[in-house]
């Protein structure tokens, strides 16, 4: 029996993208809810909806902010071999990709204004589906991405020779 | 070439021409519509100084952003690849491998040749709909550009696929892979019937018709129609429903008409040869098109059909390739054939159509069961709601019954297979499609699962296929998680 062709040692990304995506969705929380205190003073002051929609706001904001990114960062992992990457990611949505090398088209390493902050970085993988034809792969330090951009290319680079 | 290539190579990452402040532009000016607009606007209340502030900041914004643009762009020509670095806040750098680049395109703007500048594009085939373009050097000196392209098609690995491989043999094979005479045409056409025409004109009838004097629904129509006629207009006269029925009559002659003339225009003399590299397709009435695919970029084929077309033996057969077909993701190669007729087809390319019967799997009982499920909870709800509140939620109940019952319909049709080395994908009851792709052209493979579907214990696999629109998502609907995961080890296995 030939060993398991497709990896299943998932490994966890950098402990920083919690904390860029923490930050990116209190930013987000943030703006949501001065709008809902602003609706609440000058919309809902003195009827019976006062403070409530605030309050609710803020419930789904701490599950956003404090609870949320650490059950992402938990279920994501990725694996690689020589001949492939695969990434899997979320619990109610769960999605499992394998991308085999051979096929990327180009590659992206990006880096938003939050990984440059927790320094992490983005691998975005092209390839020439139409249907899920670009594959994010976020939270890697950026020496990582860099390197298993190399290594993709290396393995493009063999295939063609 | 070869004395060329070391210059051509980048020490450093370049910029592009400092003149793309101007080349740039006239983009960020087709891009501001509304500004101008609204300048238009406060110019002609006569508030000028607004205008001219708005103009003014427009202006400083516009260059301020591209000044950014370009101090932030950076693109370096490497041994065997290309890099671009962009991007203030949201840093990206691409890499394009060279044996990726199917061809480099060379594009001149007004301004560009006022300057003897270039815009230059690599493509790689990765996805035409993502929107940022993939290898763009917006404007660079044409001596360089032209350098640019010679280096990368020395430079890439292996022949490239020619974007369009027309090589027109004028000599035809005798014989063509596949014609359709009129009758076969008109039979097309019948089964194009359209629903959406028949419903936009009943809906047209019901709302507008009072004032444009057609409404096949009233009785004053007919009455006006039939004026000459006694008998008849005695009958509409006292049978309210006979108008009902005669509008239902016109409508339906109407639908089947314009799918009659449309599938009549479009594919009268349908004729496909087989060439040496791919296919030729002729077809057209008034506008007569002639279509080559090449043989090397067809990456799936789809043979679909319908209930109706399947109990007379008819099916469409496409092809999806790289190119796409004037907004169709697909190339229609039969509009109307028996099965062994694509099959013909399909043999032309090597590929097989059907696999060996023994290798088919189905869906597991679970896909009809979350379907049914949901809908079952839906009768329960709109059967209390119809006791309680008003009658008309019966209505409903029946259409998630229906829904149920497709649902089943669709679960028994559906099945897949992996035969050697190309997948079949079966499924659909009122849009039945069978895809063939080969293993070698799938680029990505999804297992896809969420909280409903984890509950009855199947997940979905998703690939992802070159060409084709996003509606034709190439997909296995459902199967347990341990079929997915060997189905899984064997597609990427070379």
């Amino acid at each position: 029996m030939t060993p398991a062709a497709v990896p299943d040692d998932l490994q966890p990304v950098e402990r920083g993208y919690r904390h860029a995506l923490m930050a990116q969705a209190a930013v987000f929380w943030l703006v949501v809810l001065v709008g809902a205190i602003v609706l609440d003073r000058f919309v809902l002051a003195g009827s019976w909806a006062a403070g409530l929609v605030p309050l609710i706001v803020a419930f789904f904001a701490f599950g956003g902010v404090v609870i949320g990114p650490g059950r992402i960062y938990r279920r994501l992992g990725y694996a690689l071999d020589d001949r492939l990457i695969r990434i899997v990611r979320g619990w109610l949505f769960h999605v499992d990709t394998v991308v085999p090398f051979v096929r990327v088209q180009h590659i992206d390493v990006t880096r938003g204004p939050f990984d440059k902050l927790f320094g992490t970085a983005s691998l975005i993988v092209h390839t020439a589906g139409t249907h899920n034809s670009v594959v994010t792969l976020p939270g890697l330090a950026p020496q990582r991405a860099s390197a298993i951009r190399d290594l993709i290319r290396a393995q493009i680079r063999a295939d063609s020779e | 070439m070869n004395e060329a290539t070391p210059a051509v190579q980048s020490e450093r990452g370049e910029r592009l021409h400092p003149l793309f402040l101007l080349t740039g532009l006239g983009k960020v000016i087709k891009g501001a519509w509304g500004i101008v607009a609204g300048g238009a606007y406060l110019a002609f209340q006569g508030r000028l100084g607004l205008a001219l502030l708005l103009l003014v900041g427009f202006v400083v914004l516009s260059i301020a952003s591209l000044l950014i643009r370009w101090l932030t762009f950076e693109y370096r020509l490497e041994d065997d690849q290309l890099r671009v670095e962009q991007g203030l806040l949201n840093r990206s750098s691409r890499s394009i491998p060279f044996d990726r680049v199917t061809d480099v395109d060379i594009e001149q703007g007004p301004v560009h040749r006022l300057f003897g500048l270039a815009r230059v594009r690599m493509e790689t085939g990765a996805s035409a709909t993502s929107k940022d373009a993939e290898g763009l050097l917006d404007t660079i000196a044409l001596d360089r550009a032209r350098a640019i392209r010679d280096f990368v098609r020395a430079r890439r690995g292996r022949q490239p696929i020619p974007a369009t491989a027309v090589e027109t043999e004028e000599v035809d094979t005798p014989a063509p892979l596949f014609a359709m005479d009129l009758r076969r045409v008109l039979v097309a056409g019948v089964f194009n019937f359209s629903l959406a025409i028949i419903a936009a004109l009943f809906g047209a009838s019901q709302t507008i018709g009072e004032v444009i004097g057609f409404d096949p629904f009233s009785r004053s129509f007919w009455l006006g129609l039939l004026a000459s006629a006694g008998p008849l207009r005695d009958y509409v006269l006292a049978h309210r429903f006979v108008a009902a029925i005669g509008g239902t009559l016109v409508l339906l002659a109407i639908g089947v008409g314009t799918g009659l003339v449309r599938t009549l225009l479009r594919e009268y003399g349908f004729r496909l040869d087989r060439t040496g590299t791919g296919f030729r397709r002729r077809r057209g009435l008034l506008t007569l098109t002639d279509v080559t695919i090449p043989a090397r970029r067809v990456q799936a084929s789809i043979l679909a059909t319908g209930p109706v077309k399947r109990a007379f033996g008819w099916f469409v057969f496409k092809l999806q390739s790289l190119a796409t077909d004037g907004g169709q993701g697909s190339h229609v190669v039969a509009p109307l054939a028996r099965q062994d007729e694509a099959a013909a087809i399909q043999q032309s390319l090597d590929r097989p159509l059907l696999p060996d019967p023994g290798l088919w799997r189905p869906y597991p009982r679970g896909h009809f069961l979350s379907g049914a499920v949901l809908s079952g909870i839906g009768i329960a709800v709109a059967l209390a709601a119809s006791a309680l509140l008003t009658p008309l939620a019966l209505l409903a109940a029946a259409g998630l019954a229906l829904a149920a019952l497709v649902k089943w319909l669709e679960w028994r049709r559906s099945r897949y297979a992996l035969d050697n080395d190309y997948l079949f994908l079966d499924r659909g009851w009122w849009r039945q499609r069978l895809a063939v792709v080969p293993v070698t052209r799938i680029q990505s493979l999804d297992i896809v699962e969420n909280g409903w579907t984890r509950l009855f214990g199947f997940v979905r696999m998703r690939f992802g296929v070159p060409g084709g629109s996003m509606l034709s998502a190439f997909s296995i609907d459902a199967l347990s998680r341990d079929d997915a995961t060997a189905l899984r080890e064997r597609l990427v296995t070379p």
